[in-house]
C-alpha cells in the first residue's frame, strides 16, 4: 500500500481534492442516464438550493484551515430565522433584518473564537453547546411550533435572475472569489495558513495564533449570518428545524474540498466544488429515486473516503 | 475499594509518571457536590422528588445515558470522541424489532456494534483518519441503515429484552439491576484491569503532545484505542437494547443527539476531553446530573424547550472551566 502511495503518479493524483474526482463522476453518470436534466435552467435550480451551503462552507473552511471546526451555524441560522419569521420586530426595513443577522452572527462567532482562541476549549463542544442553546432558545420562544412568515421581499430578491443563472448562485460565487482573493493576498490569508501548519511554528515566527483563531471563528460567524439570509429567503417561512443539518454538511463539503483541519490544498474552490458535488448527489439519488437513507449512508461513505484519502497520504512512516 | 487500587497502580512507574500534580480522576468532587445540591433542592422544592416510583423513575431514565456515556468515556479518555453512539442506539432498537428470537437478535446487535466500532477504530489508527470524521461519517451510515431497517417507529423487541427491563425482583425494578450490574463491570475494566491502566496511559501521552509515549512503555497503543472504540459501541449498544425494552419497539430516532448528552455527562464528570483524566465515578455522576436536572425541571413544570438550552449553557459552563494547552478541536 505505501510503495502504490510513494509513487510520483499516485502522489500527483492525490493531491487534486477529491471534489473534482466526485463531480467529474457525478456529472458523467448524469449525462449518460438524463441527459435533459443537464440545461442551465434546471442545473440553476439544483444548484440555487445549495447556495446557503456554499455561503457557510467558506466560514467552515476558514475555520479549518486554523485547526479548528464551527458546528453553530444550525443554532445561528434557526435564531436568524426565527428573527425574521417571527414578527417580532414589525414594520422594519430589509436593511435592518440584514444588519441584524449580520450582528448576531458576528456576536456569536467572536463567542466562539474567544471559548476556543482564550479559554482553549475543544471547538466542536463549544460550538455544539452554543448550537444547542440557540435552538433551545428559539424554541422555547416559538413554543416548538413554526412561527409566521417571512417578509416577501426575501423571496422576491431571492427568485431574481441575471440572464439565466439565478442571483443565488451568482452570490455565492461572487462570495468565494472574495474569500479566494481575501485568503491569497492578504496577510491574514498567510497568518492562517502558517498556523493551519503548526500553531507553535506560527506562534514562534511571530504570528498572532490566538487572534487569528479568534479572527477566524469570528468571520466564519459572519458568514454563517449571511448563509442564514439566504437560506431564510429560500424557503420563505419561518421554521423551527430549518438549517439544522447544514454545519455538518458544510465540514463534509469543505473535507470533500481538500481542507482538512490544517491542511489547505483545495484552497477555496476545492470546497466549492465540494458543495457542487452534492448538489450533483442529491440529483443523481433523486433521479434514481434513492431516498433519504440512502443519502444519508451515500453522505456518510463520501465523508468517510474522502477522510481517507486525506489520511493514507499523512500515513507514511515516519 | 479506591485506596487499594490506587496503591497498586501507584507501584507502576507509568501510573506514577501520568500523574503529574494532577488527580487522575479529574473533578469529580465538584459534579458531586452539583448533583447533591440539586437532589436536596428537589427534595425540598418538591413533595413527589423523594418518592420511590420517581426515584426509580429517575434511576430508568438516567440508565441509557450511564451506560452510553460511560463508554463515551473511553473513547474520550484516549483523546478521541464517538459521535456515532445515537445512531449506533436507534440502530440497535431497529434491529431488535426486526422480529425474531432474542437468543439471535442480541448476540447479534453486539457483534454488529463491535464491527461499527472496529471500522471506527480502525480509521482512527490505521487511516489516520480525525476522530470525529470518522465517527460522524459512520453516524451517517448507521442512521441510514436503522432507517432502512425501519422507516418509522415500530414492531415488537423480543419479551426477554422487555422482561429484563420492564419487569421487578423482590419489588424493586429491573433498572436498579442494570444499573448495579453495569458498574460494576464497568469498574472492573476501567479501573481494575490491564486495558483501563492502558487506555489512561495512552490519553495522557496524547494529551502531552507525545502520541507514542505509551508505545514507548511497551503499550499496545494502536490496539487498544481500536478496543476502546468497540467497546463504546458496545456500551451503546447495551444502552439501545435497555431502550427498546423500555419503549418496547424499535425507533430510528431514539438515539438523536445523545452523542450530545454523552459528551456532556463526560466532560461534566471531570474526564479532559484532550484525554488521559478522568474517571467512571465522574461519568456517572455527571449523567446523573443532567438526568437530575431533566427530571427536577420536569418535577417544577420547566419548559422542555428551554430545558434544552440550560443544559447546553451547563456543557459550555462546564468546558469553559476546564482550561487546556491545545488550542482547537
Amino acid at each position: 500500500m505505501a510503495a502504490v502511495l510513494s509513487t510520483p503518479i499516485v502522489q500527483r493524483i492525490t493531491k487534486v481534492p477529491p471534489a473534482y474526482y466526485v463531480f467529474a463522476a457525478l456529472l458523467i453518470v448524469l449525462s449518460v442516464a438524463k441527459p435533459n436534466m443537464l440545461n442551465i435552467n434546471v442545473m440553476g435550480i439544483f444548484i440555487r438550493q445549495v447556495a446557503p451551503l456554499g455561503i457557510l462552507v467558506l466560514g467552515q473552511l476558514l475555520v479549518m484551515r486554523v485547526r479548528s471546526i464551527d458546528l453553530s451555524a444550525g443554532g445561528v441560522i434557526l435564531l436568524i430565522n426565527y428573527f425574521i419569521s417571527s414578527g417580532l420586530f414589525p414594520g422594519v426595513s430589509l436593511s435592518f433584518f440584514i444588519v441584524l443577522a449580520l450582528v448576531t452572527g458576528t456576536l456569536i462567532g467572536l463567542f466562539n473564537g474567544l471559548m476556543i482562541g482564550k479559554r482553549r476549549v475543544s471547538a466542536v463542544i463549544t460550538t455544539l453547546a452554543v448550537s444547542i442553546v440557540l435552538i433551545g432558545i428559539v424554541q422555547y420562544l416559538s413554543s416548538g411550533k413554526p412561527p409566521g412568515d417571512v417578509p416577501s421581499i426575501f423571496n422576491d430578491i431571492y427568485n431574481t435572475k441575471l440572464g439565466p443563472v439565478p442571483s443565488p448562485v451568482i452570490f455565492w460565487f461572487a462570495l468565494t472569489l472574495a474569500m479566494a482573493l481575501f485568503l491569497s493576498r492578504t496577510v491574514f490569508g498567510r497568518f492562517v495558513m502558517s498556523v493551519g501548519e503548526s500553531a507553535e511554528a506560527a506562534h514562534f515566527s511571530g504570528v498572532p495564533v490566538e487572534r487569528t483563531v479568534i479572527l477566524a471563528h469570528t468571520m466564519a460567524g459572519f458568514i454563517a449570518g449571511v448563509a442564514a439570509l439566504v437560506q431564510t429567503a429560500s424557503i420563505a417561512v419561518g421554521s423551527v428545524r430549518v438549517g439544522l443539518d447544514l454545519p455538518i454538511l458544510a465540514v463534509a463539503a469543505t473535507i470533500l474540498g481538500g481542507v482538512v483541519f490544517g491542511r489547505g490544498e483545495g484552497g477555496v474552490w476545492g470546497p466549492f466544488f465540494g458543495v457542487l458535488s452534492f448538489a450533483l448527489l442529491f440529483v443523481v439519488m433523486t433521479t434514481f429515486g434513492i431516498g433519504d437513507p440512502g443519502k444519508l449512508i451515500a453522505q456518510g461513505l463520501i465523508i468517510l473516503l474522502a477522510a481517507v484519502f486525506y489520511g493514507l497520504r499523512t500515513a507514511r512512516p515516519r | 475499594m479506591t485506596a487499594t487500587a490506587n496503591s497498586k497502580e501507584m507501584k507502576s512507574p507509568l501510573a506514577r509518571l501520568l500523574r503529574g500534580n494532577r488527580s487522575r480522576q479529574g473533578l469529580w468532587l465538584v459534579p458531586m457536590l452539583i448533583a447533591l445540591a440539586l437532589a436536596l433542592v428537589l427534595a425540598f422544592r418538591t413533595d413527589q422528588f423523594l418518592t420511590s416510583e420517581n426515584l426509580f423513575n429517575l434511576v430508568a431514565q438516567a440508565m441509557p445515558l450511564v451506560i452510553t456515556a460511560i463508554g463515551q468515556m473511553c473513547v474520550i479518555v484516549v483523546g478521541g470522541l464517538d459521535l456515532s453512539v445515537g445512531s449506533v442506539i436507534s440502530f440497535t432498537t431497529a434491529v431488535l424489532a426486526l422480529g425474531g428470537p432474542g437468543y439471535v437478535l442480541i448476540p447479534a446487535v453486539f457483534a454488529l456494534a463491535a464491527l461499527i466500532g472496529v471500522t471506527n477504530g480502525l480509521a482512527v489508527t490505521r487511516l489516520n483518519v480525525h476522530p470525529i470524521i470518522a465517527t460522524l461519517a459512520m453516524q451517517y451510515v448507521v442512521l441510514g441503515i436503522a432507517r432502512i431497517l425501519r422507516p418509522v417507529s415500530g414492531g415488537t423487541v423480543p419479551d426477554i429484552v422487555i422482561q429484563s427491563v420492564g419487569g421487578s425482583i423482590l419489588g424493586i425494578p429491573m433498572p436498579v439491576f442494570w444499573g448495579i450490574a453495569v458498574i460494576l463491570v464497568a469498574w472492573k475494566l476501567i479501573h481494575g484491569s490491564r486495558f483501563g491502566l492502558h487506555l489512561f496511559a495512552i490519553g495522557g501521552g496524547i494529551a502531552a503532545g507525545t502520541d507514542d509515549a505509551a508505545r514507548n512503555f511497551g503499550v499496545a497503543d494502536k490496539r487498544n484505542i481500536v478496543l476502546a472504540y468497540v467497546a463504546c459501541s458496545c456500551f451503546a449498544a447495551l444502552a439501545g437494547v435497555f431502550l427498546a425494552g423500555r419503549i418496547v419497539s424499535g425507533d430510528p430516532n431514539v438515539g438523536l443527539l445523545f452523542e450530545l448528552d454523552t459528551i456532556a455527562a463526560v466532560a461534566i464528570g471531570g474526564t479532559q476531553l484532550a484525554g488521559g483524566i478522568g474517571s467512571l465515578h465522574g461519568t456517572i455522576i455527571g449523567a446523573l446530573v443532567l438526568a437530575l436536572l431533566s427530571n427536577g425541571m420536569n418535577l417544577l413544570n420547566v419548559s422542555p424547550f428551554i430545558q434544552t438550552a440550560i443544559k447546553g449553557s451547563i456543557l459550555l459552563l462546564v468546558v469553559g472551566l476546564q482550561s487546556r494547552k491545545k488550542m482547537g478541536l
